[in-house]
């Protein structure tokens, strides 16, 4: 410690000590948290086609469409430990040939300091609903489900479900492309 | 350029040296508790971070530089022994060398 350097050394590595025992704090003060919240799922437009699908086994597979209204307030999440959280919006059911599927249909990434009242209303699916076969048509029992992801600035990043599901019903008949 | 820095005297004393290891870590800690419970108390933990930098800052300031107050107890060297004829010139070079390099 007689020079300036040993001095800044010691300084420098006692900082970086005290830094991560205060993130552990942060850590620490969050960890058994609860991060769930109520979600309102509403569905105003279900469609279902049959079309090739190239990327499966089989020539073609079911495409299903929906439109959807999701309602939340995320705010309760957001504490110092959160980063930012990523939705999902999942459609959960079961066919005669798969007992459970989960396709993701849509996802947000909502930053700290972004907007936490989530309300989006006739909002499309951002990804194609495929199913593994045909197993979409008169379907009783498709379940939506909105769960988020949260990035933390120290920890575990959990996966937590929003309470509140939506089922709903596909159709009978497949929709057939009109030729003009 | 190196020698410039080098010239400048850093040095404190060994009752400086406890004072300057012992006010750091005090200033560090106590900026710490008051970062840590000031981010928790607004829930944004940059704030915490941006308290323990200005203690890190103040800290560099106050032991980095020798300041005179680190300098109070100085260690009484003997004196020079003065140059006598060859022989015994080399055992009280050495003897200062060794003194001065701590």
């Amino acid at each position: 410690m007689n020079t300036v350097l040993s001095r800044a050394n010691s300084l420098f590595a006692f900082s970086l000590s005290v830094m991560a025992a205060l993130t552990f704090g942060c850590f620490i003060t969050t960890a058994f948290k609860d991060r769930s919240v109520p979600v309102d799922i509403q569905v105003s437009k279900v469609m279902i086609k049959n079309v090739d699908d190239f990327t499966g086994p089989r020539e073609r597979s079911d495409l299903g469409f929906v439109t959807f209204d999701i309602s939340a307030n995320l705010q309760p999440i957001f504490d110092w430990n959160v980063k930012e959280l990523f939705l999902y919006l999942t459609a959960e059911y079961s066919t005669k040939s798969n007992a459970l599927n989960q396709v993701v249909l849509w996802d947000k990434i909502v930053l700290r300091g972004d907007n936490t009242k989530l309300n989006m209303k006739d909002v499309k699916s951002k990804y194609f609903f495929f199913d593994d076969g045909n197993g979409l048509r008169a379907n009783k029992n498709i379940t939506l489900t909105l769960s988020w992801n949260v990035v933390p600035n120290a920890g575990i990043l959990p996966l937590v479900m929003g309470s509140g599901h939506k089922s709903l019903t596909f159709p009978e008949t497949y929709e057939t492309t009109k030729s003009y | 350029m190196l020698s410039v820095f080098k010239s400048i005297p850093t040095h404190m004393d060994y009752k400086g040296q406890k004072l300057a290891e012992q006010i750091f870590q005090g200033v560090i800690l106590v900026s710490a508790v008051i970062g840590f419970i000031y981010g928790f108390t607004i829930q944004q933990f940059g704030w915490t971070v941006y308290i323990m930098l200005a203690g890190f800052m103040i800290s560099c300031l106050l032991t980095l530089p020798p300041w005179p107050v680190y300098r109070k107890n100085p260690l009484n060297w003997q004196p020079a022994l003065p140059e006598t004829s060859g022989e015994n010139r080399d055992k009280p070079q050495e003897n200062q060398k060794k003194k001065k390099h701590k």
